[in-house]
């Protein structure tokens, strides 16, 4: 164990943010669901309680044979009508609601890719596609309808926080509708078990106003601004980076691997697990498979010094 | 019937003559006596087998555990590197995969094995050597499947393994062949328990045991070995189709070859759900026996029991899809299974209520399998409850797959299965060892389990709702999952220590300690009728029953029993004998002899069991070399064990009844395990069928243009010399009843070409189309329809030389024929599957207007 | 009623019969009401699935949504149909304290004829619960 638990006790307590939180309210689909589970929750322990106390009381008393009548409507009222009346109540509003959240239509459309394991992100928009990658950024107060797809394994889509999950199979599309009603940065998740990196397969859901959604999204359209003879630019395509990853605006259109053009606009790094500064992408470029095992990139250990240097300051001026 | 024997007015028993007692006993004895030393392993009769059955699925309980152990220790603190992504991806897997097939199922196996026959009192199952040949199967497999984690190639695709991380090799390793392989021999297994204990409960009661006074355990027995003969079948159909993409390309997950992952998921639930309640009734069920013991009265409600148990046998066939609530299937679709999900809490919550009810109105006398019990029915109730919450599908949509799902299911399978079987092992302790557990440990055991079970998993619940996904070997500090999963781990090891007292509880050598006295419970059922110290021979003499409770209800039956005052007190011939009965009123049909220890069981499990390992590794010629050892020792052992014809056709097995000797045709047992065999392989077949439809649901061009469909004129003539070879199977039976045994060799031996040739017919009707199984799903499909039946002809050949050397050697006459009349219903069951797969093939496409 | 299958040899007449497969005192009641449910579930299934797969996901859903209705309605006239039979010729009573526990074959006709009225009612129960989808939702 890396860290001594004395440091983690107080860390603990301060770190219950929640950004992964189903009751959290920030978007109208979790709202809904969140409703459900207050009077779902309230009604189990109602239930369990009256169950077990009932468990409990005919344990501690004497025999009554005049019970017998008693225990007979007990077992058909309590134990096939009750039951009965209470699931197909909820049967019918599960289902309303079920009816409700699902929408085939959006304020916008973005198409997720799942990758092992990490995600291709595509905005569509009138002017054509925005691809980024790892980070999704929603307009407050707008459905977003999420095109799934997956190119290798099932993975599934879930900002606990926005709403339930959907999963991403090959060969099929599905499609999510989510409505954030809340700014903020909240946390997204591969769900599926997708093997190797599974538990390392994040993203950042990042809520915004419409405003700022807008300009985002518009410089995210932009191609990448660099320096002609910009010497990072020149080692990320000595060391054959560009075969992987696209960077619009250059030569390098790698499809492999994530887009890179706007990669320090970004919170965080190898798909929502580091944040973006440059000692861990320096680590992430030279020793990759110690901060995320098992993925397809592989690491650049002889990469040192200065040139490391100059990829890394290259890498973050991509914003 | 004029014949029928009236059972109440049977002639008194003659007088006790203590001489005759003993030598009665001397040979029952003699007869029923286990092997000495180490020849103990031929051992066939269900008190060893039991044991062992339980012993070995404690210690794969045991292994998992530490596994589930190790994975707490890794989600203790966040960032956590004790185990590497690699292992922990193995270990999750291995849990989930041993708890299920080698702990949970097996279990319900075993514990029906050890005390089925003597809660009907009867000697032994109709099938003993079968009950050994499925366990040696099981522990084989077990151990291979257990074992691959030392070698580091333990499965790592999570305990359903989803397409494609499974089918394409370039994802997932020889972890994944390890894992299909050994359960679905582990499968095999299962389905022969099945079978044995199906035939077990309709055809070995005892005399005068109608269904009305059947004990509540063999009604639940039944529905749940009713239940895994068509849970399993339909994996075992996945499982084949995925090793056949995995070992020779065969596209069925393959996206772009026209295969759909989510196939794998529909067969994989349509098990999977069903397996849920496959260990959920069998725990219940020990409840429903040990209640009334302690109530000291009958159970109320036991007709509504009956429902219950048959109804959650059949709502849970509708509940596969609530697996795949996320996977975007249309809402409606979701819908239906969302609603069976709901439905069946009401069966479930009958069940619980006849519990309370028979407490109510008696006085509950308190013990520690009582407490057990009501610790069994906080948790259960508690799963059931989030049961109710994650049916719901927009809940279901945040639940899945996260540490909430996590926290239900083992509240679920805790409550509903393990804690009633802790409650079990400390009732019916003393019935097989015939000494007292130590009932201070007992409640030890029982607190520790319970508050580490509550500590654990009831926090996981937030922890899911807090957003952390299953299966993942790591989070972040600022997740805000930290403190919680610090919690679940050292509930976990409460809990593992409470599990460790109750092992040693078990375990401790008990040797000099005194024996319980009879009936240690005072029970009502015939279980605790057993002699203290027991008798390998079960019951002294096989009573006839009139009531449901017979040691309440039956006045002195003990000491009749005792004295031999009832049916087949004597063991004259040397024989180990049973009495067949009739399904509905338990007429006594006929005696069963039955095989004694035997090393040929052992034999043909390890040649089976060698087969499957060695195909994981794809050594197909040595695989071939085992493969035909195996056929060499089952014939060997059905030749020399099975239909033997008897020395006399009737023998008097007591009270002025004379029995035969001999029973053919439905009335055997053997006829019933054919058969119910058969449904389990029609089930597998739909597996196969449904597929098929699947992909016509889902895929809107797989049936392709008519020039490459499968010849119709050759599946035509393909099915005419398939039905034909059918024909003379049957001709056979037919001519040899009329004593024509020339002929009806012939016939047998005839069917054998005009059958290859049907089967080339269709293998040509596809190959000369050019359908590449390895390019297209349809091809894919189609090749499989073909060799299915093709496997089922090889099966048939086989037997059907079989018979014809039984008929050559006298084995099989005119009129002791009851060889021929199995292998006629086997060629039933394969007549049926050939005509559907024409259908198919060739109907169906001509039908979509696509044929030529 | 003798069945190729129930030939035995020939010396001596055994006792006891073959099982019945469809005349009175025969078990085969027990599954039949939960087997219609299972029926009237696939094929809601089946037409919801085939519907939603062949006609288009924005196709409406009027007319499966009444075939399953209608497919319920039959289900359960079919159900009410077996529940007569049971109480009608194995005299099965609707009692939860139930004492069918006389040894004879009137007394085992009427525990198979009790458990076949309760397991009609689950059934219907089941087939409603299978139809309420079927009138919540308009579209796939």
């Amino acid at each position: 164990m890396r860290r001594s638990i004395f440091l983690i006790i107080p860390a603990l307590l301060a770190g219950c943010e929640g950004r992964h939180n189903w009751l959290a309210s920030a978007g109208a689909e979790a709202q809904r669901v969140e409703d459900l589970f207050w009077v779902l929750l309230v009604g189990a322990a109602v239930i369990w309680g009256i169950v077990i106390g009932a468990a409990v009381y005919a344990h501690r008393r004497q025999v009554d044979p005049s019970l017998e009548t008693q225990a007979r409507r007990f077992i058909l009222w309590g134990g096939a009508v009750f039951p009965t009346v209470v699931v197909g109540a909820l049967l019918v509003w599960g289902l309303v609601i079920l009816r409700d959240i699902t929408s085939d239509e959006g304020d916008l459309t973005v198409r997720v890719d799942g990758e092992r394991w990490w995600w291709r992100v595509i905005y569509e928009t009138p002017e054509g596609d925005v691809v980024t990658a790892n980070e999704i950024r929603l307009p407050v107060d707008r459905t977003a309808l999420f095109r799934l797809t997956a190119d290798d394994v099932i993975h599934s889509f879930w900002v606990p926080a926005l709403g339930g999950k959907m999963d991403m199979i090959p060969g099929r599309e599905t499609t999510l509708a989510l409505t954030p009603i809340e700014t903020g940065n909240w946390g997204g998740l591969c769900a599926e078990y997708c093997g190797g990196a599974h538990a390392l397969m994040r993203f950042d859901a990042i809520v915004m106003e419409q405003s700022a959604f807008d300009s985002w999204l518009e410089a995210e359209a932009q191609p990448a601004e660099i320096a002609a003879g910009d010497p990072g630019f020149e080692i990320f395509q000595e060391e054959g980076c560009g075969a992987c990853h696209t960077i619009r605006g250059t030569e390098a259109q790698g499809p492999v691997g994530p887009d890179l053009t706007h990669l320090a606009s970004r919170d965080k790094l190898g798909a929502g697990i580091y944040d973006m500064t440059p000692e861990n992408m320096a680590r992430w470029i030279t020793d990759t498979h110690a901060m995320k095992p098992d993925i397809d990139m592989p690491p650049y250990p002889d990469l040192q010094g200065e040139r490391l240097d100059r990829l890394v300051a290259f890498l973050m001026s991509l914003d | 019937m004029t014949d029928e024997i009236d059972l109440s007015r049977l002639p008194p028993p003659e007088p006790y003559d203590e001489a005759r007692d003993k030598a009665q006993r001397k040979r029952l004895m003699d007869v029923w006596r286990e092997p000495p030393g180490w020849k103990i392993i031929s051992a066939v009769n269900n008190s060893y087998i039991g044991k062992w059955y339980l012993l070995t699925s404690f210690a794969f309980f045991t292994f998992a555990g530490i596994l589930a152990l190790m994975i707490r220790m890794q989600l203790a603190v966040p960032g956590n590197d004790l185990f590497s992504q690699q292992l922990y991806n193995q270990l999750f897997t291995l849990h989930g995969t041993a708890m299920m097939f080698l702990f949970a199922v097996p279990i319900f196996e075993a514990v029906a094995i050890i005390i089925l026959p003597e809660i009907l009192g009867a000697r032994d199952l109709p099938f003993p050597r079968l009950s050994a040949f499925g366990f040696w199967c099981f522990i084989i497999g077990g151990i291979f499947v257990c074992g691959s984690i030392f070698f580091g190639v333990a499965p790592d695709g999570g305990w359903f393994m989803y397409t494609p991380l499974s089918s394409d090799p370039a994802y997932s390793g020889l972890g994944t062949d390890i894992w299909l392989l050994g359960l679905s021999f582990i499968e095999v297994s299962s389905i022969a328990a099945a079978v044995e204990l199906i035939v077990g409960v309709l055809k070995s009661r005892p005399p005068g045991m109608r269904l009305n006074l059947m004990p509540l355990y063999c009604w639940y027995v039944l529905v749940v070995a009713g239940m895994i003969l068509f849970a399993f079948p339909p994996l075992i159909a996945g499982d084949l189709l995925l090793e056949m993409e995995r070992a020779f390309g065969w596209a069925f997950f393959d996206p772009d070859r026209g295969g759909d992952p989510l196939l794998w998921q529909h067969l994989f639930w349509i098990f999977g759900h069903p397996e849920v309640y496959i260990i959920f009734l069998p725990s219940i069920a020990l409840i429903a026996t040990m209640l009334p013991t302690f109530a000291g009265r009958p159970m109320v409600g036991h007709s509504w029991i009956v429902l219950s148990a048959v109804g959650v046998a059949f709502l849970s066939f509708g509940l596969w899809v609530h697996h795949m609530f996320t996977t975007g299937l249309p809402e409606i679709s979701l819908s239906f299974f969302s609603a069976a999900s709901e439905a069946v809490a009401v069966p479930t919550g009958i069940q619980i209520f006849c519990f309370i009810a028979t407490m109510l109105v008696s006085r509950v006398r308190p013990s520690v399998p009582m407490l057990f019990a009501g610790g069994a029915l906080a948790i259960f109730v508690f799963g059931g409850l989030t049961g109710v919450m994650v049916a719901l599908v927009p809940f279901d949509w945040q639940a899945h797959d996260s540490y909430f799902i996590v926290a239900h299911l083992h509240y679920t399978l805790i409550g509903g299965m393990l804690f009633p079987l802790f409650a079990g092992i400390h009732y019916w302790y003393p019935f097989v060892t015939q000494k007292a557990l130590n009932a201070r440990a007992g409640k030890w055991s029982f607190w520790l389990m319970f508050g580490g079970f509550n500590v654990a998993f009831l926090p996981m619940h937030w922890t899911g709702i807090m957003g952390m996904p299953r299966r993942v070997w790591t989070y972040d500090l600022s997740d805000g999952w930290a403190l919680l999963n610090m919690v679940s781990t050292i509930g976990a090891f409460v809990f593992a220590a409470g599990f460790a007292v109750l092992a040693l509880n078990v375990l401790w050598p008990r040797g000099k300690a005194p024996l319980v006295k009879r009936n240690l419970w005072n029970a009502g059922t015939m279980e605790w009728a057993a002699e203290v110290p027991d008798k390998p021979w079960g019951v002294r003499s096989i009573p006839y029953i009139h009531t449901r409770y017979p040691l309440w209800e039956q006045e002195g039956l003990v000491d009749q029993i005792d004295r031999g005052e009832w049916f087949l007190p004597d063991a004259e011939e040397g024989k180990r004998e049973l009495i067949v009965t009739d399904i509905l009123d338990a007429r006594p049909l006929f005696v069963q002899r039955v095989g004694g220890p035997s090393f040929l069981t052992l034999g043909a499990a390890f040649c089976l069991g060698a087969s499957f390992i060695l195909a994981t590794f794809h050594l197909w010629t040595i695989t071939l070399i085992f493969g035909a050892g195996f056929v060499g020792f089952t014939l060997w052992w059905l030749w020399t064990g099975t239909s033997l014809i008897p020395e006399k056709p009737e023998k008097y097995a007591g009270r002025g009844l004379t029995l035969p000797t001999y029973a053919q045709g439905n009335r055997s047992p053997g006829w019933w395990a054919v058969f119910i065999t058969m449904t389990g392989d029609m089930t597998a077949f739909m597996g196969l069928v449904f597929s098929y439809f699947f992909y016509w649901t889902a895929l809107p061009d797989f049936l392709p243009s008519a020039e490459h469909l499968p010849s119709f004129a050759w599946l035509l003539v393909g099915l005419a010399l398939l039905i034909g070879a059918w024909g003379m199977t049957v001709g056979a039976r037919e001519t040899l009843g009329r004593g024509q045994r020339g002929l009806s060799m012939a016939l047998l031996i005839g069917a054998l070409p005009v059958g290859a040739l049907g089967i080339g017919a269709w293998g040509w009707s596809a190959y000369a189309k050019g359908l590449d199984p390895t390019a297209q799903s349809f091809d894919a499909m189609v090749w499989m329809l073909i060799l299915w039946p093709a496997l089922h002809l090889l099966l048939n050949w086989v037997m059907s030389l079989y018979v014809a050397a039984r008929i050559k050697f006298g084995h099989c006459t005119p009129e002791y024929r009851a060889d021929l009349m199995n292998l006629a219903l086997y060629s039933h069951f394969l007549a049926l599957t050939v005509i559907t797969i024409f259908a198919l093939l060739a109907l169906f496409p001509l039908l979509m207007g696509v044929g030529s | 009623m003798r069945h190729g299958s129930d030939e035995q040899p020939r010396h001596f007449t055994p006792p006891g019969d073959a099982p019945r497969v469809i005349d009175q005192g025969s078990v085969w009641i027990l599954v039949a009401a939960p087997s219609i449910w299972a029926a009237h579930f696939l094929l809601s299934y089946w037409v919801a699935a085939i519907w939603c797969a062949k006609a288009g996901p924005m196709a409406s859903l009027v007319e499966p949504r009444w075939i399953i209705v209608a497919l319920g309605l039959i289900s359960a006239a079919l159900i009410a149909w077996l529940g007569v039979i049971a109480v009608r010729r194995y005299g099965g009573v609707f009692v939860i304290f139930e004492e069918i526990t006389e040894s004879s074959e009137r007394g085992r006709d009427r525990f198979v004829g009790h458990v076949a009225l309760l397991l009609c009612v689950l059934s219907v129960v089941a087939i409603g619960f299978t139809v309420i989808p079927g009138l919540v939702f308009a579209t796939c």
